[in-house]
Parts: C-alpha cells; sequence; structure tokens
C-alpha cells in the first residue's frame, strides 16, 4: 500500500536523520561528510516508479461484484460530474477514457480507489475527504466495469463508434 | 464537393476587380517590408476595414491582423493566377501534439510561434536558411491545468506591441515577454484554476494595456475581461459579465439600444438567486478595437449550467456582445444575441469591424457570426442589429425580431430537464466555432468557416462542485442535412446572404485569410490546405499537411521580399480531440473509441505539431 510504503520510508529517514545526529554527537563538528554516505546493497530488482505490479495494495473494494453498488456507482458518476470529464459510458473527454482497459495509474480496485481519493497531477480532483470511502468504492465498481471485455487496441474504421458530447 | 454562385454577383466581383489597379505589391510594400499600411483599401464602393492597420503591410502583430480581425493581408503577389505554383518552403515542428488554434506572428523578421500547453514560445529567424531560432521561452504551468480545460488545451495566439510578445498560459497567468531576447518581462495570475478558471484566448493590446479574458464556461466561472498594465503586469482594470452593476462598470454611459436591454443591475436580477455567481458568461475568444469610438468588443459565453431550469430568466450578459471602454473598461453598451441559451450558443466569436453601405449610407458596423447560427450586421456605435440572417441551415429560430434584436424560438426546439430533444441544428458546436472568418475590402465579403452540424439535447441534473464541470446535459452531435460536415462560405453582410459555398466532409475548424491578390486561404480538419478565388470561390490550388488544420493562416512578406503564406498544422479542440476522439493515437493509457459524430475523421488524421509555411 502506497501510504503504509510512504510512512514507512519516513520512519525509515528519520531513523536514519536521528542515527545521523547521534554520529554527529560521538565525532564532533569536523567529522568527514563521507562518513554520512553509506551504500546499501540492493539483491532485488528496483522497480521503475509508482505504481508497480511488483507490489500489491492490501486494499479489498468491499463491493466488488455488487450489483447494487455497481447501479449505484453510475449514479455517482453523474451527481459528481465524473461524466463531463471522462464521457458518457467512460469513454475519454476532457479527462482520459476509462472504457480502454489502459490505466495510467494502475486499473486494479486500491490502485482505481488511490488515484480518485488522492487525485491526479493531471488536473483530477481529490475527493478523499469530500465523499465518503463507501462513495468511492462504489465508483471504484463502476468506473471498472466500464472497460470489461473491451479491447481498443485495433480501429479498422468498420466497427461501431460511441457517442460523445462536445462543449 | 459542390460550389454554389450567385452568376450576378459573380459578374459585378469580376468587373469591380477587372477595373481594380493590380499594381498592389509595389504600391503598397517596400522591398524591406515595413511599408506604410494600406488596410482601407476600399474596392467596392462605401467598403472599408474599419481600423487601417499603423503596422507594416508584411508583418502580422496582432491576432486577426489588425485592431478590426479582419484578417486580410494587403500583400498581393499571390493571385489567382498563379496561386497554382504555391509550395511548402519549410516547416517546423512546435514539439507539441495537441490542438494548435491560434496564428503565429511576425514582427521584424522575426516569426512568434506559441504552442499548446505547455504554452512554449520560440522566436524564429525568418533571415537565415534553415531559420534558426533566436530563443525559446519555457514558462512555468501547471499541469493541473490540463485536466480543468473543456476543450482540449489549446492557446490561439499572442500580441506583440512595443518590443515585448504578451500571451496567456492555460493555468492562468498572462506573461510579457521580452520579443527579442525571450525573457520574462512579467507574469501575473489573472485567473482561478481551483474554480475551473483556464486561459486560451489571444489578448490583444489597447494603448499600454494588455486585455485579456479567460475560458470555463464549462465549469461554472463568472466571466470578466481584464486589463493588465503592460509594462508592469499590474492589473488595471476588470470588468465582469455577470453580477452588479458595479461589477459590470455599468455605470451613467452604459446604454443599451433596445429596451429592455436598460435597467439596473440587470446581471443581478436576470439570475434566479446566486445563480449569476456560477453563471458562466467567459471571455474565450477574440478581441476587436475601434480607437474612433474608444471601444473594445469582446463576446460572452454560454451560461452555466447548460441545465437552464437551474437558471431562468435571460442570463445577463451570458451570450452577448459587449463594448467597453478600452481606458476605464466601463461597459458602454452591451446586446445579448441568445438570451436564456439553453444549447450552449457561446457568444464568444470575432467582432470584425467593418464600414458597410447599408439602406443609402456608409454605417460603422460589426460582423458577427454566432454559433447561433445568425450572421449579425451591428452599429458598433450603438449595439443595433441592422441585418440578422441565417448563415448555416438551423431549426431552432424562425429569426431575429430587428424590433427587439430577440431571436423567435421554435418552442419544440427549446431544452428542459426531462426532455430530450431531437434534431436540433445547429448543434452546440455552433454555425460557427472559434474559427475566425476573414473580410476582404476588394470584394466586400466575407468568408467564413462554418459547421454543418445538428443534435439531441437531453438535459439531466447538475449540482456545482468547484473545479468539476458544471454542464448537466448529454448531446450527441451529427452531420446535419446535406451529409456534409461543414461549409466555406462567402458571406454579403449588406443582406444577409450567402454569395458561394464550399461544402467540406467536415467542420470546417480553421480560420480564414483573405489576400489582396485576391485569393483567400483556410484550412480543414482532415488536413487539406487550400487557396481558392475570392470572388468565385474556385478551388486553385491545395496541399495535404500532416495533421488537421484548426489554426488560422496568415500572410507575411519575407526578408527576400516575398509573400509567405503560414498555418498551423495540429488537429484538437473540441471537435479535434473531443469529438472525434481516434485521432488521439499516442497515449498507451488513453485509447479512444471514434465517436458516431465524425467517425470517418481518423482514417485523414492523426495529432501533430507543425507550422507550415508556402510562396510561389
Amino acid at each position: 500500500m502506497r501510504q503504509s510504503h510512504v510512512v514507512a520510508c519516513s520512519v525509515a529517514i528519520l531513523a536514519a536523520f536521528a542515527a545521523a545526529q547521534s554520529q554527529i554527537g560521538r565525532t564532533g563538528p569536523n567529522a568527514s561528510v563521507t562518513d554520512f554516505v553509506r551504500f546499501v546493497a540492493h539483491p532485488d530488482n528496483i522497480p521503475v516508479g509508482l505504481p508497480s505490479r511488483d507490489y500489491s495494495l492490501p486494499l479489498v473494494n468491499p463491493y466488488e461484484g455488487n450489483a447494487q453498488a455497481l447501479k449505484t456507482g453510475a449514479q455517482l458518476y453523474v451527481a459528481y460530474n465524473c461524466i463531463d470529464c471522462h464521457g458518457a459510458d467512460g469513454s475519454g473527454a476532457m479527462g482520459p477514457s476509462l472504457a480502454d482497459s489502459r490505466w495510467h495509474f494502475g486499473g486494479t480496485p486500491a490502485e482505481v480507489f488511490e488515484s480518485i481519493y488522492e487525485g491526479r497531477p493531471d488536473g483530477m480532483p481529490t475527493w478523499g475527504g469530500r465523499i465518503t470511502n463507501d462513495q468511492i468504492w462504489m465508483l471504484v465498481t463502476y468506473v471498472r466495469s466500464l472497460s470489461a471485455g473491451k479491447d481498443v487496441a485495433t480501429e479498422n474504421f468498420a466497427g461501431a463508434t460511441v457517442e460523445r458530447t462536445g462543449h | 464537393m459542390t460550389r454554389r454562385l450567385t452568376i450576378a454577383r459573380f459578374l459585378i466581383l469580376a468587373a469591380v476587380a477587372a477595373c481594380t489597379p493590380s499594381s498592389q505589391t509595389t504600391a503598397r510594400t517596400d522591398s524591406t517590408g515595413t511599408a506604410k499600411s494600406t488596410g482601407a483599401a476600399t474596392s467596392v464602393a462605401g467598403t472599408r476595414i474599419a481600423v487601417p492597420r499603423t503596422t507594416p503591410a508584411g508583418e502580422w502583430q496582432m491576432p486577426g491582423g489588425d485592431y478590426s480581425s479582419s484578417r486580410f493581408s494587403d500583400l498581393s503577389q499571390i493571385t489567382a493566377a498563379n496561386a497554382v505554383n504555391l509550395r511548402a518552403s519549410w516547416t517546423f515542428s512546435t514539439g507539441v501534439l495537441r490542438g494548435h488554434e491560434g496564428q503565429p506572428l511576425v514582427v521584424n523578421n522575426t516569426m512568434y510561434v506559441v504552442t499548446p500547453y505547455p504554452n512554449v514560445s520560440y522566436a524564429i529567424d525568418l533571415t537565415q536558411a534553415g531559420q534558426p531560432l533566436k530563443w525559446k521561452f519555457r514558462p512555468e504551468n501547471s499541469q493541473a491545468a490540463t485536466g480543468q480545460a473543456c476543450c482540449d488545451v489549446v492557446n490561439r495566439g499572442a500580441a506583440y506591441a512595443d518590443g515585448k510578445i504578451f500571451y496567456n498560459l492555460l493555468d492562468g497567468h498572462t506573461v510579457a515577454v521580452d520579443a527579442s531576447t525571450g525573457k520574462q518581462l512579467w507574469r501575473t495570475k489573472v485567473a482561478d484554476l481551483t474554480r475551473g478558471e483556464t486561459m486560451t484566448m489571444a489578448p490583444i493590446v489597447v494603448k499600454g494595456k494588455v486585455l485579456v479574458g479567460s475560458s470555463g464556461g464549462e465549469m461554472g466561472v463568472r466571466g470578466w475581461l481584464a486589463a493588465i498594465d503592460a509594462s508592469t503586469g499590474k492589473e488595471v482594470w476588470r470588468g465582469y459579465n455577470t453580477g452588479s452593476d458595479r461589477d459590470m462598470k455599468v455605470g451613467p454611459r452604459f446604454k443599451a439600444f433596445y429596451a429592455q436591454d436598460n435597467g439596473k443591475d440587470l446581471g443581478l436580477t436576470s439570475w434566479p438567486g446566486d445563480t449569476w455567481k456560477q453563471g458562466g458568461g467567459a471571455v474565450w475568444g477574440w478581441l476587436s478595437y475601434d480607437p474612433e469610438l474608444n471601444l473594445v468588443y469582446y463576446g460572452t459565453s454560454n451560461p452555466g449550467p447548460w441545465n437552464e431550469g437551474v437558471r431562468k430568466g435571460d442570463n445577463k450578459w451570458s451570450c452577448a456582445i459587449m463594448a467597453r471602454d478600452a481606458d476605464t473598461g466601463e461597459l458602454r453598451w452591451a446586446f445579448q444575441v441568445t438570451p436564456h441559451d439553453m444549447w450552449d450558443y457561446d457568444t464568444v466569436n470575432e467582432n470584425i469591424l467593418v464600414d458597410l453601405p447599408l439602406g443609402g449610407t456608409t454605417r460603422k458596423t460589426l460582423v458577427h457570426f454566432d454559433r447561433n447560427g445568425f450572421g449579425y450586421t451591428i452599429d458598433r456605435a450603438t449595439g443595433e442589429v441592422l441585418v440578422a440572417q441565417p448563415f448555416v441551415q438551423m431549426n431552432w429560430s424562425t429569426g431575429v425580431d430587428l424590433k427587439t434584436g430577440r431571436p423567435n424560438v421554435v418552442p419544440e426546439k427549446m431544452t428542459a430537464e426531462g426532455k430530450n430533444v431531437k434534431d436540433i441544428c445547429p448543434s452546440l458546436e455552433g454555425g460557427k466555432n472559434q474559427q475566425p472568418a476573414a473580410f476582404s475590402p476588394r470584394t466586400g465579403l466575407f468568408y467564413v468557416p462554418t459547421n454543418n452540424l445538428c443534435m439531441d439535447f437531453e438535459v439531466r441534473p447538475v449540482s456545482y462542485i468547484p473545479g468539476t464541470p458544471y454542464i448537466g446535459a448529454n448531446a450527441p452531435e451529427k452531420k446535419g442535412p446535406g451529409g456534409h460536415g461543414g461549409e466555406f462560405i462567402a458571406w454579403d453582410a449588406t443582406t444577409g446572404k450567402k454569395v458561394w459555398g464550399i461544402e467540406e466532409p467536415f467542420p470546417v475548424w480553421g480560420g480564414a485569410l483573405a489576400t489582396a491578390g485576391g485569393v483567400v486561404f483556410y484550412g480543414t480538419l482532415d488536413g487539406w490546405f487550400k487557396a481558392v478565388d475570392a470572388s468565385s470561390g474556385k478551388e486553385l490550388w491545395k496541399f495535404k499537411v500532416g495533421s488537421g488544420v484548426v489554426g488560422n493562416p496568415i500572410s507575411y512578406l519575407g526578408p527576400d521580399g516575398k509573400q509567405y503564406i503560414a498555418v498551423y498544422s495540429g488537429i484538437g479542440g473540441d471537435m479535434g480531440l473531443l469529438i472525434a476522439g481516434d485521432v488521439a493515437a499516442n497515449l498507451p493509457y488513453d485509447v479512444r473509441e471514434r465517436g458516431s459524430t465524425l467517425p470517418d475523421l481518423g482514417r485523414w488524421t492523426s495529432w501533430g505539431g507543425m507550422l507550415f509555411v508556402f510562396s510561389l
């Protein structure tokens, strides 16, 4: 989980800082700066930036597969104006498509929860604390349903089209 | 593709053209390209561009070419006879792949280009082979803005004045850059991104003030026009488009032409409760200026939200043409083109200032092609509507009542919550959108890129959440009667009649350029850049550029004394990005299916970002 990851990192940094402080205390102000450079061996592969498939968030969607939550999620998608950014049926508008099985910030239920909860730098608002976590999970349920079974990799100009609303 | 032509009109124009001296280039432009202006050149009696250019004819210093927004170039080396010999001279990649609306500037043998977000600007040295850069400027520009812009992350260009380049950043700042060094001189926050305000419009500079407005008519903003001191970057005045007379700068000098448009605090009383605070009326289009009347003209966007039930009343001054005192910002007159809009018919399209012969006299007019489908010829001193006729196919209104200036609305085409109104023409993209028209005093005609689109409109409840869209409707669009997506037309604003038209398969989303050589230029969404005969509409030449054209051509004189035509290629904007969808092919995490409105557009073009320059 990213939050716990961040917390763990913070704790580690604080601990290192405390250790450095005590080092200063022991060796005095004239200690060489190289004393603080400690290399740590990493026998494992270091993954590229988050999100990574090498770890999974322990968050579980309580509404996974819940038909009523899916329906409520669809209503919330309209009520919170998600529809006018991401398009009817999530086909993309101001914001990216949610109906293409492709996820910029990860597509697991926990990752989609995080995107809604935290917001994203391209203008996705931070909804955490503004709407309930339950509502976010219902949105996750609905949003993830939009790309079910979709494969949009090929466009051969013979297949179906989607309706879009412009501005 | 078909051409329609009023034969009688053509014969008259041909005769006029034949009687006009043809040595325009030598007469009007010296070899250094710093010749005197002749913006007032008149070929049709009683017809002239209102504000003659005071800048060299071989340059392009402001977005519309001149304060009148005529987009007329006095250069005439390229003619109907030799346009067939046009060829690409050089190109430049902007490094950005989003909608390239707007146009470059040319000043002192330097071309200035502003890209879509992240709004990088380039100064290109035209005196050297290979066109090297003099500088590039990469402004600070919040990434969050990209998700607050309704209709792609476009920028409609810069303005030049007194050795400085002025333009807007998507994240709500206006910047001034030293034209010779590329150094930022000032950067002023004028719009509030957290309330959905972004900036895409092109400023103009009037008497040391930079005039700017914001986008966000779909985000529940409250629109305004602001003046910034060009030297210091300090805001001098701001006039809101909704709210109290005080906020709107309405005082004793305000006089609307129509009785119903006068009264106290109309920007408050024509809205229920506090709805004016999120009522839209944004200023994302084009500005014009008449120095004699000292009036700045602009249009305001749709009211928010699209769900009209939330905001019963006229919703002043959304969907209106506004005339403000350029020094003080006072509102002098206003005319609401579409009171209580319920179709998203913004009025932000350009206002072209031209003196025209009407009723036996020469009138100071403003010509405006509105999203609502009517072409308006308006007295620019008073706001009186002189002519209002449909320039595209429409069915929402039976005409404009010249006694009140108001359109007669067809009741079946009124939208409301709980209704899904079918087949409204034009669609919410309008008979014309941001793509600016051009005017030629030599033909007396306006050259207008238009859309032929209709829509269904289903209204749904909506709540205002700052920083999210405030819309409340689904409105899928389709091509209008005839099956073509758009038409490039020539328009006589004295009669309100189309003179000729060139049907295009897609909406014509790029602007027009008229030239003294009798050649008119425009680009298409499917990537054709075309030269047509100004009198007849006959196609003279075309070139397939790399990506669809949503930008506006300009003409300039190179250091070599040759006439050049420059235009951006780079599909995007509302039509190219949101509606077509699948033309965006380069984002692995955002793959879009093609839209039903223009299902074939993606066959003809993909994203791009190039400047193309043509010459004989």
